[in-house]
């Protein structure tokens, strides 16, 4: 193959491009041809046609529950984790001693946020006898059921999701920096305190970061697994029970694959239409670099 | 322990690398000491038939779903460790794994009773060999009952008594006994069929055996032990997380003395306990005007075949190798439990291989009668109503008879599914 072979990029690509088809492109559409279907896993799957759908929007109580409890959890934790990120980066780019240690150690929760291991330590944090318990007990406080009460339990996930605000918070770290700082000066000059510097300096000329952190903060808010798998498996009373644990129960403990396809397709047209809402509002709020309308 | 684990699995599959008969594969669940059991046991009786054995082995979490997965896929092991419950869910017709009475020329099946064949045959093939057998048995901690002055109960009347003495002697945060989750499903379960004497699902027909009634009374029987301070509130419990019993610091320090295990997680709960604390069994409690002691008794789990093994004849001879031979059954040892083959159970039992409380616990189970148990009592779904259900009315958020009606109809749609 010679190095001026026009198909010498799609040859680069294609390792990509054959992982993408096989373990993306393909389930994701042989997911919408089983979600019609009744499919065991051990046998082949039988065309059902809409039966799945009319289940779940009509008579499956656990969906209901499952949906509201991840709405709940979504509209909860994205903003939280992002508002905590652009709090903590714009503390984090004052030059300050030792900044690139505390800018490290703000980022790594993030890198282990998602493990297993710390979704095992969260549960010991927050145990009836765990260190959170035992600092409010030390304060004069009563203990907090955490996990045994239906009305705590999704916060403490919320929490861990929150605690994993690294990866936004370099980016927004990155956007900060970025902002030309002759117009901190000018603004200065012209008597601008430091709030109104960041509301209406900063923060417009960020948004493009806020709007892209929201996006994709949305997208694994709705696909998060491993903190409600491992801490509370769902309970109590199904309060943590985010539509993936319903999706993965259905597939493969209950081994009705047609219908968890149904209800992943469902999560996807509502990360979807909520993806589609968050665009159409950026117009109104989102100012690019050259935007006029301001 | 770890690198032990490593370094085993290292060589049994370099050792699978080499030309042999046959390259094999098997899969289990367990812990780091069946772990390395059962590469010593592949590694030797690989040797002893000229294959190689490629072992794959996880926790007991989440491989019910690993397991299901590759048999989709036909990737499955040539020899399985299968949950005895999981047969009929994998092999409805009898044909998700290999017959081995096909291969009883290689694997000497006159090592288990006909009661112990029969649990291993679905429609007529013999699916799967019993590895052991086990039960729910009562467990108590000796040691804090005796801080409690009471003895071992006989009776769930002196259960019940034991309650407000734990509270008022030792403190409110003691308690004689535990069960939410699966633990209280079973303990329903118990209660009701010592009432009844007859099983939640009959074994032969597939059908509920039990009225609305009937199950709402051992429900309320089960509230009435928390209201007893016999068994720590659902909700107060799980304050401490989803932590397996043997996790819970409450069991460790013996504030929570007694539980209703299978006999064979004896050295799992009793390994994380303090130091000075003593476990001890005891027959199933009892109550007055009993049909039954309602024994909760099963295979814990088989060895099966893959019915798309490309070696079927070979993996049958590794099996036999595990179960039957003196090789395969010294280095699997206990660590399945008391085995169920006649000649490995001798065999260990020569050496002094079984800890005597391995042979105490298994007679309880064997000794003690009740009705035969329908796999479906673990299907997933099934668990899952009992549980969902329970832990509703443990909340206050429905009734005994709302309960009762959402697991018996939970119950009835999942048979009604299988059989569809």
């Amino acid at each position: 193959m010679g190095g001026d072979s026009k198909y010498l990029g799609l040859w680069y690509v294609s390792p990509y491009l054959i992982g993408l088809a096989l373990f993306t492109a393909f389930p994701f559409v042989a997911s919408f041809y089983l979600s019609f279907t009744d499919y065991d896993l051990l046998s082949r799957p039988e065309f059902v046609g809409l039966e799945n759908y009319q289940k779940l929007f009509t008579r499956d109580r656990t969906f209901d529950k499952s949906l509201k409890v991840t709405l709940i959890y979504v509209f909860t934790t994205v903003p939280l984790k992002l508002i905590f990120a652009l709090f903590i980066a714009v503390v984090l780019n004052y030059r300050l001693k030792a900044i690139n240690l505390f800018r490290t150690a703000y980022y790594v929760p993030s890198i282990l946020g998602g493990s297993v291991a710390i979704a095992v330590l969260w549960r010991y944090i927050f145990a009836d006898t765990g260190l959170v318990n035992m600092v409010i007990t030390g304060l004069g406080g009563e203990p907090i059921n955490w996990f045994g009460d239906p009305n705590n339990a999704l916060f403490t996930i919320t929490l861990l999701r929150c605690w994993q605000f690294g990866s936004a918070m370099v980016i927004f770290l990155a956007a900060l920096q970025s902002v030309d700082r002759s117009l901190y000066e000018a603004a200065a000059i012209d008597g601008a305190g430091p709030w109104q510097i960041f509301r209406y300096i900063t923060l417009p000329l960020i948004t493009p970061v806020i709007f892209f952190n929201l996006i994709m903060q949305t997208v694994q808010a709705f696909q998060e697994f491993n903190g409600p798998y491992i801490i509370t498996q769902g309970g109590p009373l199904k309060s943590t029970y985010l539509l993936p644990l319903y999706i993965y129960d259905e597939a493969f403990k209950s081994f009705d694959m047609g219908y968890a396809s149904a209800i992943a397709w469902v999560l996807f047209v509502i990360i979807m239409v909520l993806t589609l809402i968050a665009f159409w509002s950026s117009k109104k709020w989102v100012y690019y670099a050259g935007d006029k309308r301001s | 322990m770890k690198s032990r684990i490593l370094g085993i699995a290292l060589t049994t599959t370099a050792l699978a690398g080499a030309a042999n008969a046959a390259d094999l594969r098997m899969s289990w669940w367990g812990g780091d000491s069946r772990h390395i059991a059962t590469q010593e046991a592949l590694a030797a009786c690989g040797e002893k038939h000229g294959h190689s054995i490629k072992p794959e082995f996880t926790g007991f979490s989440g491989h019910f779903e690993k397991l299901a997965t590759q048999i989709a896929g036909g990737t499955e092991a040539d020899i399985m460790q299968v949950n005895w419950p999981w047969l009929p869910i994998f092999s409805a017709n009898g044909d998700g794994f290999a017959d081995l009475s096909e291969y009883s020329d290689t694997i000497d099946l006159s090592n288990w009773s006909d009661e112990q064949i029969e649990a291993g045959t679905i429609k007529g093939a013999l699916n799967g060999l019993p590895v052991s057998t086990t039960g729910r048995l009562f467990v108590f901690n000796k040691t804090t009952w005796d801080e409690a002055g009471l003895e071992l109960p006989e009776t769930w009347e002196d259960l019940m008594a034991a309650g407000p003495v734990f509270a008022e002697k030792l403190g409110e945060d003691y308690y004689p006994f535990e069960g939410i989750g699966l633990d209280a499903a079973l303990l329903v379960t118990l209660v009701g069929t010592q009432r009844t004497g007859k099983p939640l699902i009959d074994a032969e027909t597939n059908e509920v055996l039990w009225s609305q009634e009937e199950l709402t009374d051992a429900i309320n029987f089960y509230q009435s032990m928390v209201d007893n301070h016999v068994i720590e509130a659902w909700r107060d419990r799980a304050a401490s997380g989803v932590n397996a019993l043997q996790e819970n610091p409450d069991w460790t320090s013996g504030k929570i003395a007694g539980t209703y295990q299978w006999d064979s997680t004896y050295f799992k709960i009793s390994d994380p306990l303090e130091e000075g604390q003593e476990l001890a069994y005891t027959d199933l409690l009892t109550q007055e005007g009993q049909e039954t002691p309602g024994i909760y008794r099963k295979a814990s789990m088989v060895f099966a075949i893959s019915a798309n093994s490309d070696n079927p004849e070979a993996a049958a001879e590794v099996l036999n190798c595990l179960l039957n031979e003196e090789e395969g059954v010294a280095a699997l040892g206990s660590t399945r439990g008391v085995p169920a083959s006649n000649a490995a159970r001798e065999q260990l039992l020569e050496a002094g291989a079984i800890e005597p409380v391995q042979i105490e616990a298994q007679n309880l189970v064997l000794e003690a009668e009740g009705p035969k148990i329908h796999p479906f009592m673990e299907h997933p779904d099934v668990r899952s109503v009992m549980s969902d259900s329970l832990e509703l009315f443990a909340y206050g958020e429905i009734d005994a008879e709302t309960a009762a009606e959402e697991i018996l109809y939970g119950i009835e749609e999942t048979l009604e599914d299988v059989d569809s």
